[in-house]
C-alpha cells in the first residue's frame, strides 16, 4: 500500500496542514496593517471612546424655565422645590408666555413650566390645580426628567396640602385621605438608569462581530488580489482540504479574539464600572458561540468580496441596522415578524441579547437557552457555507491548474515542432 | 483657462465620473442601495410610533376581587400587556432575566384589606434597567395604574362620606401635571429616532462614497490621468468628479425626506423649504469632509477606516439620543466637527418646532462653513494625486 492512502497518514498530514495554514494566517494577519486596524486598534478604542461618550450616564440639572403668573408664596415653593432636585435646574423665572418661550427659542432652556394665575386661588378653593409643562422633544431624556420631577414635586407638595387642610380624626383616617396606597419604583439591573449601562454593553458585542465582517473580508478581498488566479486560497501544497483550511484560519481568528474579547469584556466594563453580575464562566461559554458563528459567517462573506477595500462600503451601515434589529433598544415584541427573520441570520441578535442579559441581568446560560441554541445553529450553518465556498475555490485552483499545464504543454509542444 | 472653458472641462470630468460610478455595482449600492434599504427598514421597522403590548409579569399575593380588578385595568392599556401572573416573586424575576417581561407589578398579601383599613399597604413596581426604553415606558403605565389604585380606594371610602369626585380629586391629587410634548405630543419614536438616523446613514455613506472614489484614482494610478483632465486644478477636478455625486445624494436625501415628511406625515412645522435646504447643505458639507479625510490619510484603506470611525460615532456624539450637553466638555467642543450635528440643531428648530429661521441660520452657515474644508488639504491631496506612489 501507498504510504500517502494510510489513514493515520492522512490525519497527521491533516493536522500538520491545519496547524501551518493557522500559523500562516496569523503572520498575514499581523503583516497586514488594514486587517490589524479592525482586528486590535477598532476593538480597543471604540469601546473606550464610547464609554467616554456615554460616560456621565445620566442627565443631570436639565435647564428650565418657569412662567410664573400665580406669584404667591405656593408657586414659589412649587419653584424652589423643583429647582432643589439633582436632575432640573431652574434657570429663570419669568412672567409672560412670551418671555418664556423666546427662552425655549434660543435654547436657554429646554422645558417650560407654566403656573397659571388661578393656581394658589384652586388650592385654597379645595379644588384641581393644574400646572402646564412644556418640553422640548429634541432630547427624550431631558423630558422624562421634566417630567419625574414635576409629578414627583406635586405629588409631595399636594400630600402636605391635603394633610394641613382636611385634618382626619387620627392617623389612618389622615393615610387613607393623603395617600390609600403607597408605591414604590425600583429599577432591577441598571438602577441608575445610566445609559451607558444600558447601551454599552449591545456595542461591544456589535464592535466584536463588525470588526470580525471587515477584517475577515478585508484579508479575503487582499488573498483574491494578490493570488494566483484571484482565488481566496493560495496554492500551495499545505492548503490541499477544505477541512483544514477552514479550520486552521478561523482557529487564528479565534485565538486573536479570545484576546480581544478579555479587553473588551473583562477590562473595559472595570474601567467604567459598567454593571457586571453575570458569571465570568457563563460569559465565556456564551461568548465562544458567538465569535465561531461571527467569524464562519465573516469567512462565508469573504468569499464573495473582490477588493480590499469594498467590504467597509457594504458592511460598516449594517452596523445602525443591526443594533436596532436586536431589540436591545427598539423592544422585540414591537419588531415585525420579517425582520425578526432577518435578525436570525445574525449573529449580533442572539449575541446582544443574551450578553445584556447574562452580564447585566445576572441571567445564567439556562434562561439564555433559545439564544445559546440559535448561535449554535448559526456556527454550524456557517461552518457549512464557509466549507462549501473554500472548496469550491479549491476545486477552481485545481482546474485553473491543470488547464495552465495543459496550455504550457501544448505551448511547448508547438515550440519544439 | 475662461469661464466657458472651466465649465465645459467640469462638463468632460462629470460625465467621465458618471461613467466610472456606472461601471462597478458597489457604487450603486453604497450610493443609493444602502440608503434606500436603510429608509424601507427603518420606518417599516417603527411603523406603529410606539411598541404597545410590552410584556408584564403580576405577582399578586393579595388575589381578591380588588387585586384582580387592578391587573385587568393594567392589562387594558395600550402599552402594556400583562403575559404572567404569578404568586412568587423570583420566578417573575427570573421571567424578567429570560427578557420575556420588562416589568413586575407586586401586589402583597392582604392588600385590599389593609387598604381600606387605613393600613397603607405598598405596591411596587420594578422594571428593567438593561432595556432602558421599554423599561420607561412601562414606567409610565405602572405608575399610572399606582395612582388609579389610590383614587379607586379613595373614591370608595371618600364617596361613602358624601363627597363629590370633583372635590376628592382635589384631595387625593391637589396639584396636576399636564404635559405639553411640543412638535411630537405622542412621543413618537419613529419621528424621534429617524429624524436623525437616516440622515446619519446619508452621511455615512457619503465620506466612504466620496473617499472610496478619489482613494480608487490613487489606488489604480489614474489620478494624474484625471487632474491632466481638469487643467492640472484641483479645484476644477473635484467640481466635476463630485458633481454627479453631489447630484446623486441630494435626490437621495430628497427621497428621505419624502418618506418621513410627505409619506409618512412626521412634524414639519418649517415647511419643505428650510429642511430641503439643509439636507442639500449636509451633503456637500459631508462630501467635504469626505475630500478632507483622503486628503489627511491618503490612501484608500486608510481613508476608508477613518471614514466610517467618523461616520459611526456621528450617531452617538450627534446627541438626539444622549444630550451633548450632559458629556464630557471636549466632546461638547468636538461635536460642531460633525455636519450631522448641525443638521440636527435645524432639524429640531425647524421640523420639529418651527422656530423663526433666526435662531437657526448660524446653524446654516456652520454646514457651508466646511467647504473650507478642501482648500485646507489642498496641497496635501494634490501632492498625493502627482506623485504619491500607492503602497497597497
Amino acid at each position: 500500500m501507498i504510504q500517502e492512502h494510510r489513514l493515520h497518514y492522512i490525519i497527521r498530514n491533516g493536522f500538520l496542514d491545519l496547524f501551518y495554514v493557522w500559523k500562516d494566517e496569523l503572520k498575514r494577519v499581523f503583516k497586514d496593517e488594514g486587517v490589524l486596524i479592525f482586528f486590535f486598534l477598532v476593538p480597543f478604542a471604540y469601546p473606550l471612546l464610547y464609554s467616554f461618550i456615554y460616560n456621565q450616564e445620566t442627565t443631570r440639572e436639565a435647564k428650565m424655565v418657569v412662567v410664573d403668573q400665580s406669584e404667591t408664596r405656593l408657586s414659589r415653593e412649587f419653584i424652589r422645590r423643583m429647582n432643589g432636585t439633582a436632575d432640573v435646574q431652574v434657570v429663570q423665572v419669568v412672567r409672560s408666555m412670551e418671555e418664556g418661550k423666546r427662552m425655549v427659542d434660543e435654547k436657554e432652556a429646554y422645558g417650560l413650566l407654566l403656573i397659571p394665575s388661578e393656581f394658589s386661588k384652586d388650592l385654597h378653593g379645595g379644588k384641581q390645580a393644574t400646572v402646564s409643562l412644556y418640553c422640548d422633544m429634541s432630547a427624550l431624556l431631558f423630558y422624562k426628567a421634566f417630567l419625574a420631577t414635576a409629578t414627583d414635586v406635586s405629588l409631595e407638595m399636594g400630600a402636605e396640602w391635603t394633610a394641613r387642610n382636611h385634618p382626619q380624626p387620627t392617623g389612618q383616617m389622615q393615610a387613607i385621605a393623603v395617600e390609600p396606597i403607597p408605591s414604590e419604583h425600583i429599577t432591577l439591573f441598571n438602577s441608575q438608569n445610566g445609559f451607558a449601562s444600558f447601551l454599552v454593553p449591545a456595542i461591544l458585542i456589535l464592535v466584536i462581530q463588525q470588526t470580525l465582517l471587515l477584517g475577515i473580508s478585508m484579508a479575503g478581498g487582499t488573498a483574491r488580489e494578490k493570488n494566483r488566479f484571484h482565488s481566496l486560497v493560495p496554492m500551495v501544497c499545505h492548503f490541499h482540504g477544505t477541512l483544514r483550511v477552514v479550520l486552521g484560519k478561523s482557529f487564528a481568528y479565534l485565538l486573536l479574539y479570545l484576546v480581544v474579547c478579555l479587553w473588551v469584556f473583562a477590562i473595559v466594563p472595570q474601567i467604567f464600572s459598567f454593571p457586571q453580575v453575570g458569571s465570568p464562566l457563563a460569559v465565556l461559554l456564551f461568548l465562544l458561540p458567538f465569535l465561531l458563528a461571527s467569524i464562519f459567517l465573516a469567512m462565508t462573506l469573504s468569499g464573495f468580496m473582490t477588493q480590499r477595500e469594498t467590504p467597509m462600503l457594504v458592511i460598516v451601515f449594517t452596523s445602525v441596522l443591526l443594533l436596532f434589529i436586536s431589540g436591545i433598544s427598539w423592544p422585540k415584541e414591537a419588531i415585525p415578524s420579517f425582520w425578526k427573520a432577518v435578525g436570525y441570520l445574525f449573529p449580533s441578535t442572539p449575541g446582544i441579547q443574551g450578553y445584556v442579559r447574562i452580564n447585566t441581568c445576572g441571567a445564567t446560560l439556562n434562561e439564555v437557552a433559545p439564544e445559546y441554541r440559535l448561535l449554535w445553529v448559526q456556527t454550524g450553518f456557517y461552518f457549512i457555507t464557509t466549507c462549501m465556498i473554500y472548496r469550491k475555490q479549491l476545486i477552481r485552483n485545481k482546474q485553473r491548474l491543470t488547464a495552465c499545464c495543459r496550455a504550457l504543454r501544448l505551448h511547448r509542444a508547438a515550440k519544439q515542432a | 483657462m475662461k469661464d466657458g472653458n472651466v465649465i465645459k472641462t467640469i462638463g468632460c470630468l462629470a460625465w467621465r465620473e458618471m461613467k466610472r460610478l456606472t461601471a462597478i455595482p458597489i457604487y450603486f449600492f453604497a450610493m443609493v442601495g444602502a440608503p434606500v434599504f436603510s429608509l424601507v427598514f427603518f420606518l417599516s421597522l417603527m411603523y406603529h410610533g410606539l411598541p404597545t403590548d410590552l410584556p408584564v409579569a403580576v405577582v399578586d399575593l393579595d388575589n381578591t376581587a380588588t387585586s384582580r380588578m387592578l391587573i385587568r385595568q393594567l392589562d387594558a392599556f395600550e402599552q402594556t400587556k400583562v403575559v404572567c401572573v404569578s404568586p412568587s416573586f423570583s420566578e417573575a424575576r427570573q421571567e424578567m432575566q429570560k427578557g420575556k417581561v420588562y416589568g413586575i407589578l407586586y401586589i402583597p398579601d392582604g392588600f385590599s384589606v389593609k387598604a381600606t383599613t387605613g393600613k397603607q399597604p405598598k405596591v411596587s413596581y420594578y422594571t428593567n434597567g438593561a432595556y432602558l426604553i421599554a423599561g420607561s415606558l412601562m414606567f409610565r403605565d405602572l405608575k399610572t395604574i399606582s395612582v388609579l389604585a389610590n383614587a379607586s380606594v379613595g373614591l370608595q371610602t371618600g364617596t361613602a362620606k358624601g363627597i363629590t369626585e370633583e372635590q376628592l380629586m382635589g384631595q387625593l391629587q391637589p396639584i396636576e401635571v399636564e404635559t405639553h410634548a411640543i412638535g411630537n405630543p405622542w412621543l413618537n419614536y419613529s419621528v424621534y429616532l429617524n429624524n436623525t438616523i437616516l440622515p446619519g446613514i446619508l452621511q455615512l455613506v457619503i465620506f466612504l462614497v466620496t473617499v472610496f472614489s478619489i482613494g480608487s484614482e490613487l489606488k489604480n494610478g489614474t489620478s494624474r490621468v484625471w487632474l491632466s483632465e481638469a487643467g492640472g486644478s484641483l479645484t476644477v477636478g473635484l467640481l466635476g468628479k463630485l458633481l454627479p455625486q453631489t447630484i446623486i445624494f441630494t435626490l437621495v436625501g430628497f427621497l428621505f425626506a419624502a418618506g418621513m415628511y410627505g409619506y409618512n406625515a412626521f412634524p414639519l412645522n418649517s415647511g419643505w423649504g428650510p429642511m430641503l435646504w439643509a439636507i442639500f447643505l449636509l451633503v456637500v458639507a459631508s462630501q467635504a469632509v469626505g475630500v478632507f479625510m483622503i486628503g489627511t490619510l491618503p490612501t484608500l484603506r486608510l481613508g476608508l477606516s477613518f471614514a466610517s470611525l467618523f461616520g459611526m460615532i456621528s450617531f452617538s456624539i450627534v446627541g438626539f439620543s444622549f444630550p451633548v450637553q450632559a458629556m464630557h466638555p471636549t466632546l461638547q467642543a468636538l461635536t460642531n466637527l460633525f455636519p450631522l450635528r448641525h443638521y440636527f440643531l435645524i432639524y429640531v428648530d425647524q421640523a420639529l418646532n418651527g422656530r423663526d429661521i433666526f435662531f437657526t441660520w448660524g446653524e446654516y452657515l456652520w454646514l457651508a462653513a466646511f467647504l473650507v474644508l478642501p482648500f485646507l488639504i489642498g496641497k496635501n491631496l494634490k501632492d498625493a494625486l502627482l506623485y504619491f506612489k500607492y503602497i497597497p
